[in-house]
């Protein structure tokens, strides 16, 4: 009797975990539509930006080089890492976790700055400098997040602390796949074209470069950001489809359960009261 | 000959089209970007830009941002751009006072900045509208 209480207990408690993970999975779904169309629409434009910016760098002096550019002594590297502040999305996190202790196992002269609560303990853990640590937040991230970033940045890089700059973050593939990767910002290397056209700059060269860098590196801080939160969610649908499907499954095998025990209880009150019939009749 | 037009911003691929004549606002002064032109790369300033294609003409409110011409095809990349039939007159209003209210208040630099350049976009995007529909 206990136990068939027990057991429609459980069965309650598995339909409650399936009906909050649904949930979970319908508002992942509807923020990664968002994420996944600012994502992909992001990456022409910073593409763009990146052939524009060659194209100033192969018809200028080869001499000429922008802050962003040079390279410094420096040996010291700024990591910025970006992840969820939120769990629950499967395996994205360990991923990211697991990278970024490999990268430190090899870099051991690092310091670092990390956006999202999820990695922050995990990288103060690693008894290195950790300069800032800002929220990711559970919306889009939008365009102001970058502001601060950057100014830490200029801080450290051009004021010749670190010699590179460098991201962890999680790339969006597609919805099923994403992957932490490592990513060089700092110096900006930009490949010079071989057939430089002849080209005409309004104002020259020299003026259009400092503003074009800059917004270069801007957008792609953004354009990362944004591809971490679309992998945020995308990962995060994942597990919660997952999740559902396991307590719905869970909820039928206990109701099988309860269902035999239910029976079973019946088929023995039965025997119960035949036998009593029985003994009465031939006594 | 044709010319082809692509403005690009963050959000989306605003504009993709072949063009007769594209008249942008830069930071030297306005020009006109015919078919042919020698290869160009210029900053661009907020203000209006007009797309002529045949007898139809577009207007578009521009943000900053850049401007590149190669061999008959012209790459703008802005920080916003809207074409002026899209711009809606209430929404640009009320952030035009949105901006203000932030800007009186004692803000930090990086909410002054936001600020400074919603108003920017907001009273640009009015310009461009209401000159739009006088025409």
């Amino acid at each position: 009797m206990a136990n068939l209480l027990s057991l429609k207990r459980r069965i309650r408690t598995a339909g409650n975990v399936a009906k909050t993970t649904h949930a979970m999975q319908t508002i992942a779904v509807s923020k990664l539509k968002k994420a996944q169309n600012a994502t992909v629409a992001g990456r022409p434009y910073v593409e763009k930006l990146l052939s524009v910016s060659q194209n100033v760098l192969s018809s200028m002096d080869s001499k000429y080089t922008h802050e962003y550019m040079k390279k410094n002594n420096n040996n010291k590297s700024l990591v910025i890492i970006f992840s969820p502040d939120k769990g629950l999305c499967g395996g994205l996190i360990t991923n990211l976790i697991r990278e970024i202790l490999n990268y430190d196992s090899q870099n051991k002269d690092t310091i670092y700055l990390t956006v999202g609560k999820k990695t922050e303990t995990a990288v103060a853990n690693l008894s290195k400098e950790l300069i800032a640590s800002f929220k990711f937040g559970t919306i889009l991230p939008t365009f102001d997040m970058v502001l601060p970033i950057v100014k830490i940045i200029d801080e450290y890089f051009l004021g010749q602390k670190v010699g590179n700059v460098k991201i962890i973050s999680t790339n969006f593939i597609n919805v099923f796949s994403q992957k932490p990767k490592i990513i060089n910002v700092l110096p900006i290397e930009v490949p010079k074209l071989e057939s430089a056209s002849f080209t005409l700059f309004e104002p020259g060269p020299e003026k259009l470069l400092p503003p074009l860098l800059r917004h270069l590196l801007e957008m792609t801080i953004y354009q990362h950001l944004l591809e971490s939160y679309a992998s945020e969610q995308g990962a995060r649908m994942v597990a919660m489809q997952k999740a559902t499907d396991n307590a719905l499954e869970i909820t039928e095998d206990l109701k099988l359960e309860y269902n035999k025990g239910r029976q079973e209880k019946i088929t023995n009150e039965i025997l119960d009261i035949g036998s009593a019939y029985f003994t009465y009749v031939y006594e | 000959m044709n010319l082809l037009l692509e403005i690009i911003t963050p959000e989306k691929v605003i504009y993709k089209d072949e063009v007769d004549e594209v008249v942008v606002p830069t930071v030297n002064g306005e020009i006109a970007i015919l078919p042919n032109h020698i290869s160009l790369l210029t900053q661009v300033n907020p203000g209006e830009m007009i797309v002529k294609k045949g007898t139809n003409q577009q207007y578009l409110a521009i943000t900053g941002g850049f401007l590149e011409v190669q061999s008959n095809k012209i790459s703008i990349l802005a920080e916003h751009a809207i074409k002026a039939q899209d711009i809606e007159v209430a929404r640009a209003m009320e952030a035009k006072k949105r901006a203000e209210k932030v800007m009186s208040e004692k803000s930090t630099d990086n909410e002054l900045r936001l600020a400074q350049a919603e108003m920017i976009k907001a009273i640009l995007e009015l310009k461009v509208a209401t000159r739009h529909k006088r025409r």
